[in-house]
């Protein structure tokens, strides 16, 4: 048989899991703009019945458990695509730095080609005319700034690169940390059952920011969480983070280490993936490129130079300092040999006023002496590959932000806050906890009555 | 199903594409050019290279023309002075081949022609912004030196060789005729008919004779000149060409790189008008939501 005690007891489940539920409903408010937070929803079951025979009483309600709501699918999605994003972010960012030295200007290296070709023309007309002379020299010692002047911008975008690359380190030691201490926090909560969903939420949200910065696994184990690079090499295990360094190999470029080992090759997402491939590929791509066309135009121009006679009727000496014979740094090295005027060889047989081999020298411009290309084409084909790369980074980086987006939208869809639904549940709970309050008082009054009946 | 209950990232994302296109569209009309940086449009950043390239070239050539041209006219001129000069030592000749003039006239005729023999040499040894336009490439000497050892009484030091410049793509003009060849070539020795005639004169005899070598020096000096006057012709219309090529090649690097001024501005509206709606959109959103009506 059951009693108005009971009845007073399950009226009163009924209050406070109304208002255990208004709360979850009031964090989900507080939390309406917090970056990562996932949404809150009470779990209320019904409490065991009462059976006594023949009848069975509901005993009334319990709140099971305030969980977070969230897909870990789709968060696993958002975590590979911010790795993607990162990577690509710092690849365009790079890039475009890269392509300022190949756009058109008075100055370019195309513009500096042109304009000593022009000269030679010009010093064909009149071969023994001093100011013409001085003309070539001054275009070629141009021809050798532009190449210095983009030399060295890839060379002091590639020190850049190593300076992010270190802050970047830095920045996913100190993440490693944070996630480490929160897997222990995690961990602890769930072994006595408590519900975690703050600290999960906390804890993705920076796997996320580690993953714009480096490629990571997730690996879930029991209440807590491993991650590795993809390669597999360990930065966080339970409560243990494991720090990355930097060290700098022969050519002073900095190496990213883990316990004693190099992985910088293995890193292929991430900003540190981006910064590596822009580093290590893209850029040193375009240096030996710009190399190439430094050395093989330097020494057609020697070769010609020495084949013909100076003003004073000297053999030639060469225009340019001898690229080095592998042609690597040659751009950033390449140089005048001379400054006299007198000193460039525009006869062929020694007259004075021959322009055999300035018309040589000359013609050097259609000539396919870099690569299997002329001079003008190799470039342009330079400016094509950086302009290329750049622009399908730059695509890539498009596509990326828009899947990024719709992830973000679906999570939202997901796990977001919406103020309405917490309006509604609000109204519900309370409509809830009013009429639970209005039992009771019910109950009150029952009870007075029987009292009464008692005293009366 | 559950909606996304946010939008504002998705808007704000939608207007920061918003302000990249007008930034883009804003730079290619402020600078008139759609290719901008090479990642623009990578193919037409790398042909505006060869573009720009064959462009320095054309003006260029127009340049070294300017330049040759000037130096072949004023050697054309001077041969025509040349011409002149040995049409007057002519008809001084065929004044002093008739027999009704006395030794002393002869000899004033002949001192005029030693007149116009010196006019000749210094005609041969015209300089052209310090280069000896007729001394073959050896340019830096004067080609005829009086030498009374020769018969002719000059010598020659100058060189038989001539320059070529490249004046357009596998166009090259000759750009000078030596004087060996214009003005002491064999049966055409100018200096040599006209130290004859002098000799003639002088002596009275084998006048005819040495004004019929002058004659033909005349022709041998003029059938070269044609030389000149064919080469400036050729550089004329060679520069007509260069600059059809000139207007060409800038149509094409206008083709290539140049901005569609109406369509940018198009796009610059529309993308404008697109950002007025994104801002309404955002300024619209989630103004109320269902607690504004709990009372």
């Amino acid at each position: 048989m059951s009693s108005l005690n009971a009845s007073l007891a399950t009226a009163l489940s009924g209050l406070m899991a109304e208002q255990a539920a208004l709360n979850a409903t009031t964090n989900n408010v507080a939390n309406v703009n917090t970056p990562g937070y996932s949404r809150e929803v009470p779990v209320m079951v019904a409490s065991d019945p009462v059976v006594q025979d023949p009848l069975t009483f509901g005993t009334g309600v319990t709140l099971q458990s305030i969980e977070s709501v969230r897909d870990p699918i789709l968060e696993s999605q958002i975590q590979q695509e911010t790795q993607t994003q990162g990577q690509l972010s710092a690849l365009v960012s790079a890039l475009s730095q890269t392509q300022t030295s190949f756009t058109s200007s008075s100055s370019d290296i195309g513009t500096a080609i042109s304009n000593f070709f022009d000269s030679v023309n010009q010093l064909s007309a009149s071969p023994a005319d001093l100011s013409l002379r001085q003309g070539v020299v001054t275009a070629a010692g141009n021809l050798a700034t532009a190449f210095n002047v983009a030399a060295n911008n890839l060379t002091a975008q590639r020190t850049n690169l190593d300076d992010s690359l270190t802050q970047a380190v830095g920045q996913i030691n100190q993440l490693t940390g944070q996630i480490a201490q929160l897997n222990g926090q995690i961990s602890n909560l769930e072994n006595v059952g408590e519900n975690a969903g703050t600290f999960i939420d906390q804890r993705t949200q920076l796997i996320d920011q580690l993953s714009s910065l480096i490629d990571v696994s997730v690996i879930p184990t029991d209440n807590t969480l491993t991650l590795t690079t993809a390669s597999g090499t360990a930065l966080v295990a339970g409560v243990q983070s494991f720090q990355l360094s930097t060290q700098p190999n022969a050519s002073g470029v900095q190496q990213i280490m883990a316990q004693g080992s190099n992985i910088t090759s293995t890193i292929v997402s991430g900003q540190l993936g981006g910064l590596i491939a822009a580093r290590d590929q893209q850029i040193p791509a375009v240096q030996s490129q710009l190399d190439t066309l430094a050395a093989g135009l330097a020494n057609a121009v020697n070769g010609v130079q020495t084949s013909g006679y100076d003003l004073s009727g000297n053999k030639g000496v060469n225009l340019f300092s001898s690229p080095p014979a592998s042609g690597a740094g040659a751009a950033a090295s390449l140089t005048l040999a001379i400054t006299d005027p007198s000193l460039i060889a525009a006869s062929a047989d020694g007259t004075v006023g021959d322009n055999g081999n300035a018309e040589a020298l000359y013609a050097l411009r259609n000539q396919t002496v870099v690569a299997g290309q002329t001079p003008t084409g190799y470039y342009s084909s330079i400016v094509f590959n950086v302009g290329n790369v750049t622009a399908n980074a730059n695509a890539e980086q498009s596509a990326s932000s828009l899947v990024l987006q719709q992830l973000n939208d679906q999570r939202s869809s997901v796990s977001g806050v919406s103020l309405d639904q917490e309006a509604a549940n609000m109204v519900q709970y309370q409509q809830a906890y009013a009429a639970s309050a209005q039992v009771i008082s019910t109950i009150n009054s029952m009870m007075e009555t029987v009292i009464a009946m008692k005293t009366s | 199903m559950r909606v996304n209950p946010n939008p504002l990232p998705d808007l704000l994302a939608a207007l920061q594409q918003n302000q990249q296109q007008i930034n883009t569209d804003l730079a290619e009309i402020s600078s008139g050019q759609s290719v901008n940086v090479p990642s623009d449009n990578p193919a037409a950043a790398a042909l505006l290279v060869e573009n720009a390239d064959a462009s320095a070239a054309t003006d260029q050539f127009q340049r070294s023309i300017s330049s040759i041209s000037g130096e072949l006219q004023n050697a054309d001129s001077t041969l025509n002075s040349v011409v002149t000069a040995l049409q007057r030592a002519i008809s001084l000749g065929v004044e002093g081949a008739s027999g009704t003039l006395n030794d002393s006239d002869r000899q004033a005729l002949a001192t005029e022609v030693q007149g116009i023999q010196s006019q000749l040499l210094n005609l041969a040894n015209l300089s052209y912004q310090g280069k000896f336009v007729f001394a073959g490439t050896a340019t830096q000497t004067a080609p005829y030196v009086l030498d009374s050892t020769s018969p002719s009484g000059v010598r020659y030091v100058g060189n038989g060789e001539a320059n070529a410049v490249t004046v357009g793509d596998h166009v090259s003009v000759q750009t000078n005729l030596p004087g060996s060849q214009l003005f002491s070539s064999s049966g055409g020795d100018m200096f040599q008919a006209v130290q004859d005639l002098i000799a003639s004169l002088q002596t009275g005899t084998g006048v005819s004779g040495a004004v019929g070598e002058v004659t033909s020096a005349l022709n041998s000096v003029s059938a070269k000149r044609v030389f000149y006057g064919n080469t400036v012709n050729q550089l004329n219309s060679q520069q007509t060409f260069l600059s059809t090529e000139s207007t060409q090649l800038a149509s094409q690097q206008n083709t290539l790189g140049g901005a569609d001024l109406s369509k940018v501005i198009t796009d610059l509206e529309s993308s404008q008008t697109a950002r007025q709606a994104a801002l309404e959109a955002v300024a619209q959103t989630q103004q109320t939501n269902l607690f504004n009506y709990i009372k």
